[in-house]
């Protein structure tokens, strides 16, 4: 393999921003590697691949999803333990990246230990390995590229950090353009040599002017007037701590260099900043930021500022773009002073409101610690060991007991500097008990999101039900990424009703919320029985499933079977507090006279509470459960 | 013909499942084909019915990965450093099969992984090939690909995307050939696929069972008169089978040659902004679809019923479809634009 021919870098259309990022980080290794985020089909790895026709000194070694981390980082080389007895070091991925491009595609999917112990690495600029026996340390310097589709999930602030630039992808919107992409495409499938040749000449020309620039790095001086508008820029982009202005520099040193000059402008450094700020920017008035434990994600704020031409003045970043967020006008929070008091007469009316789809950025992200419990179960929220013999094999243990699922490479490893020295029999090699290795196996555990919903008619008043529809929106929407189970309980009149049941169709919850009618009086208790009810009979089918209730109401409770409706809404709350189930309450009450009743539900339940207004002022809120933990 | 396969031509109905299953065969490159559907709609008869209806083709012989000869860019590496040592590869026709991937296999089993024996009989690392490199050039048959486990998903995806798996685990580095035809079938209500699998298939069919009450019967009466006698049932469609392979074959060979105007081309990336779908990947397809339909009608240039009809089974799982919106594609949009091209 590997003789392909590759789709020529010259050869693709448009993604200007894409070709000049790659083009920087291959001439200078010390841009800090590059993401590319974007929707499928976008170009994106063909670019990635193509790049290794720039510089034919470098290989693009890719990592594939499915490497596990003796594989990465190198470990005992089995065949010389086995024929000689010695405990030589095999190197991994990261040692054939060495000085060359470490590609990844679909970073976003990488399991976590490897990508962090990857950018840790890279980041150290070495290697070091301590396992099985083996005691290793190598140096790393090596150019790291990552493409992702951030539908599919994000990465943390943290994980972004550490890469020098960041470009998102975008598809050609004219036709003409468009269709000169379909006619290259064509023409390289219908004939790939012949395609590739017609490049040739280009491609030639592309490799003689990195060779040319990466020699003219050395020559370009950085004076101190460059650097100060460096630290400028971070300033103003609030990015956090000081990569970012090195990198700014040397992506800016770069520029010159592939423009063939040899001193700075300042428009180096503008353009730099383009590709080096967007995924570093924080928003001034953050949201209090979550326990340290807990890594956050930011799936909406990481792209870059779409129009770069009419940055002309130093502060270039714009604020985040979000598509909806840049059209409409996050909604005004409820104005109360200028409206007259809630009407509770609403209730015997009924109607429905529409979603709010610009629901203001309140991004729910629940935050779930990893547990040790073995389950079993298929998502991508939360990691989890799993006892099944499914699951990636992420590394192998000494067996914790009887022996279950033999990490056969790992045991082979142990036993292999003895061979020459131990008495075999019969067999071909001589494995001990000691040197049994037990497989450790990890997979993503959906989690299961119990939305209980007031649709009493105190909710429909003023467009209220409209911004909860938009709050489980999103969360829905986020829910839907990581794999996650949705079930969907409404009160309202006298009873709830369990519209969903749990399902992974995350459109029939779409569905089930859009006809949701509001009227009625507000039976919260019976709504939090019914809830608790549908939670037990989860943990009797399956004991690892791991509920999360999200409960949504204004706390109004005023229809109970018996009884004061408060104290018996209290009371249910009680019990699903007991069961430790972990929960949130999202408080809806935004009249004059608060009667805090959500609080006290909240705290009855143990639960994580907030207020739908904080909701939509903060552009992200975490949820953090550790209930978990224990 | 093998006695046990039901004939391709002898299932009645669901063309547009075997039309896009015909357009597979003939052009491999169109990324394979989503089925979705209730259960007993002849899915699984279909996939098998088709890969047997083909001739055998030309594979080395002792080759794993069955590469082709005549293809020295898709070789595996034994079989390329072969070829650079001038040794000749020994060929034999083998049939197209149906490789299946069962819904709990685990992640070693599809890209493959250590051999166990061979690292214990000679203490050497051996990549013993999974269910990917079966496929190779095979058809590779995913039933109910929606309650596949994610991370078997992903690599899947990275194979099919690449036509390679490469395999870097348990002290084994390795990399081969992995083109296949990918089949999978859903059923929408166990559950969603993920967008970014979703737009890895070429094309996609619904399939229903019929509601005409004849058309009901003649299903069944078919169906009886197969298990009754195969063979006999067999050699009734047998004409039919061979006409249909055979205008497959000279699809294959015309596909090449078949040209497309600007102006079809344009119509195409029209139609994507129109639509709005994500990426480029939609007017490949169309325009891929597209040749192979006129191909397989025998032609050398592209109509716009060509397009048309490729638009029908390459946009429907590709529109923009955020988690809770329905991803419908308007069809009274892209007659509109076909009866005025812009």
């Amino acid at each position: 393999m590997g003789r392909r021919l590759l789709f020529p870098f010259a050869a693709v259309v448009g993604q200007a921003d894409v070709k000049e990022a790659l083009l920087i980080a291959l001439v200078n290794p010390k841009t800090g590697g590059l993401l590319v985020a974007g929707e499928k089909g976008s170009a994106k790895s063909v670019l990635v691949r193509a790049l290794a026709q720039v510089d034919p000194a470098k290989k693009i070694v890719e990592l594939p999803l499915n490497a596990t981390e003796d594989q990465v980082f190198g470990a005992i080389d089995l065949e010389q333990a086995m024929t000689c007895g010695r405990k030589v070091f095999s190197p991994g991925l990261l040692a054939h990246a060495h000085e060359q491009v470490l590609y990844v595609d679909e970073i976003n999917l990488l399991r976590r230990e490897v990508l962090t112990g990857i950018l840790e690495a890279v980041d150290r600029g070495v290697n070091a390995v301590e396992r099985e026996g083996i005691s290793h340390r190598h140096e790393v310097r090596l150019t790291l590229i990552g493409t992702m589709n951030p539908e599919e999930g994000t990465l943390t602030p943290a994980i972004l950090d550490r890469f020098g630039m960041f470009v998102a992808v975008q598809r050609e919107m004219d036709v003409k353009v468009r269709a000169d992409i379909l006619r290259r495409v064509l023409a390289y499938e219908q004939d790939a040599v012949g395609f590739v040749a017609q490049y040739h000449d280009e491609t030639e020309q592309l490799v003689q002017r990195c060779r040319e620039a990466h020699q003219r790095l050395g020559r370009i001086e950085i004076d101190p007037a460059m650097m100060q508008l460096a630290a400028q820029y971070c300033t103003q982009a609030n990015s956090a701590g000081h990569r970012a202005e090195l990198y700014l520099l040397e992506v800016a040193r770069t520029i010159a260099a592939l423009a063939e000059r040899e001193y700075l402008l300042p428009a180096d450094m503008e353009r730099a900043a383009y590709f080096v700020l967007p995924h570093r920017m924080r928003q001034e008035d953050a949201p209090p930021p979550p326990p340290p434990e807990a890594p956050s994600e930011q799936p909406e704020d990481q792209e870059p500022p779409q129009d770069q031409d009419s940055a002309q003045d130093p502060p270039p970043p714009p604020p985040p773009t979000d598509d909806q967020q840049a059209a409409d006008p996050p909604p005004d929070k409820p104005d109360e002073a200028d409206e007259p008091p809630p009407p509770n007469n609403g209730e015997g009316q009924e109607r429905t409101a529409d979603i709010d789809r610009n629901f203001s950025g309140a991004k729910l992200q629940v935050t779930l610690p990893q547990d040790r419990q073995a389950r079993q179960g298929s998502g991508k929220r939360s990691l989890t060991r799993t006892d099944l013999k499914q699951g990636r094999y992420v590394r192998a243990i000494l067996p914790p007991g009887t022996l279950t699922d033999l990490a056969f490479d790992a045991t082979l490893r142990a036993a292999a500097p003895y061979q020459s020295s131990r008495p075999k029999g019969r067999c071909a090699i001589a494995i001990h008990k000691a040197d049994l290795r037990q497989k450790v196996r990890e997979k993503r555990i959906g989690n299961i999101f119990l939305f209980v919903v007031d649709a009493s008619g105190s909710m429909g008043a003023r467009e209220r039900m409209k911004m909860v529809k938009g709050a489980i929106f999103t969360m829905l929407q986020d829910v839907y990424q990581k794999r996650d189970q949705v079930g969907l309980i409404a009160f309202r009149r006298k009873t709830a009703e369990v519209l969903l049941p749990v399902t992974r169709s995350v459109d029939l919850a779409q569905k089930c919320l859009a006809t949701l009618p509001t009227g009625g009086k507000t039976p919260l208790a019976e709504g939090l029985d019914s809830a608790l009810m549908l939670l037990r009979n989860l943990r009797k089918k399956d004991k690892n499933s791991r509920p999360i209730l999200v409960l949504i109401t204004d706390g109004r409770a005023n229809s109970s079977d018996g009884g004061d409706p408060i104290a018996a809404a209290l009371s249910a709350a009680e019990k699903i507090g007991r069961t430790g189930i972990p929960s949130v309450v999202i408080d809806t009450e935004s009249d004059f006279i608060s009667l805090a009743v959500a609080r006290q539900v909240a705290r009855s339940m143990g639960s994580t509470y907030y207020q739908l207004q904080e909701l939509s002022e903060a552009a992200v809120v975490h949820i953090v459960q550790n209930a978990l933990s224990s | 013909m093998r006695t046990g396969v039901y004939p391709f031509t002898a299932i009645v109905g669901q063309e547009d499942m075997k039309l896009a299953l015909i357009l597979n065969v003939i052009n491999p490159g169109l990324g394979g084909v989503l089925i979705k559907g209730e259960k007993g709609t002849a899915k699984s008869t279909a996939v098998r019915a088709i890969a047997d209806l083909l001739p055998a083709m030309d594979a080395v012989r002792d080759c794993p990965f069955r590469c082709d000869p005549a293809e020295a860019h898709h070789l595996c590496e034994r079989c390329a450093e072969r070829v650079s040592a001038q040794e000749p590869l020994p060929t034999q026709s083998v049939k197209m099969k149906v490789i299946e991937l069962p819904v709990s296999a685990t992640e070693d089993r599809v890209v493959g992984t250590l051999d166990i024996e061979h690292a214990i009989q000679f203490g050497e690392k051996k990549f013993e090939p999974g269910i990917l490199a079966q496929a190779n050039r095979n058809i590779l048959y995913v039933d109910e690909i929606n309650l596949l486990d994610d991370h078997v998903v992903d690599v899947l995806l990275d194979a099919a995307a690449m036509g390679v798996n490469t395999v870097e685990r348990e002290g084994v580095s390795y990399s081969h050939p992995a083109r296949f035809v990918l089949v999978g079938t859903m059923n929408p209500e166990e559950g969603d696929i993920r967008p970014q699998l979703l737009d890895r298939f070429g094309l996609s069919v619904t399939v229903t069972g019929e509601h005409a009450a004849d058309r009901r019967v003649e299903v069944i009466k078919r169906r009886l008169a197969y298990e009754e006698d195969s063979d006999v049932f067999a050699e009734t469609y047998k004409t039919e089978q061979t006409e249909l392979g055979q205008s497959i074959l000279r699809a294959r060979k015309l596909l090449p040659k078949v040209q497309v105007d600007d102006a079809l081309l344009m119509l195409v990336a029209n139609l994507s902004i129109q639509l709005d779908v994500d990426g480029h990947r939609a007017d490949i397809t169309v325009i891929k679809a597209a040749l192979t339909l006129a191909a397989f009608a025998g032609r050398e240039q592209i109509l716009p019923e060509d397009v048309k009809k490729a638009a029908r089974l390459a946009l429907p799982h590709r529109m923009r479809r955020r988690p809770f919106e329905e991803g419908v594609l308007d069809w009274s949009a892209v007659e509109a634009m076909f009866a005025d091209p812009a």
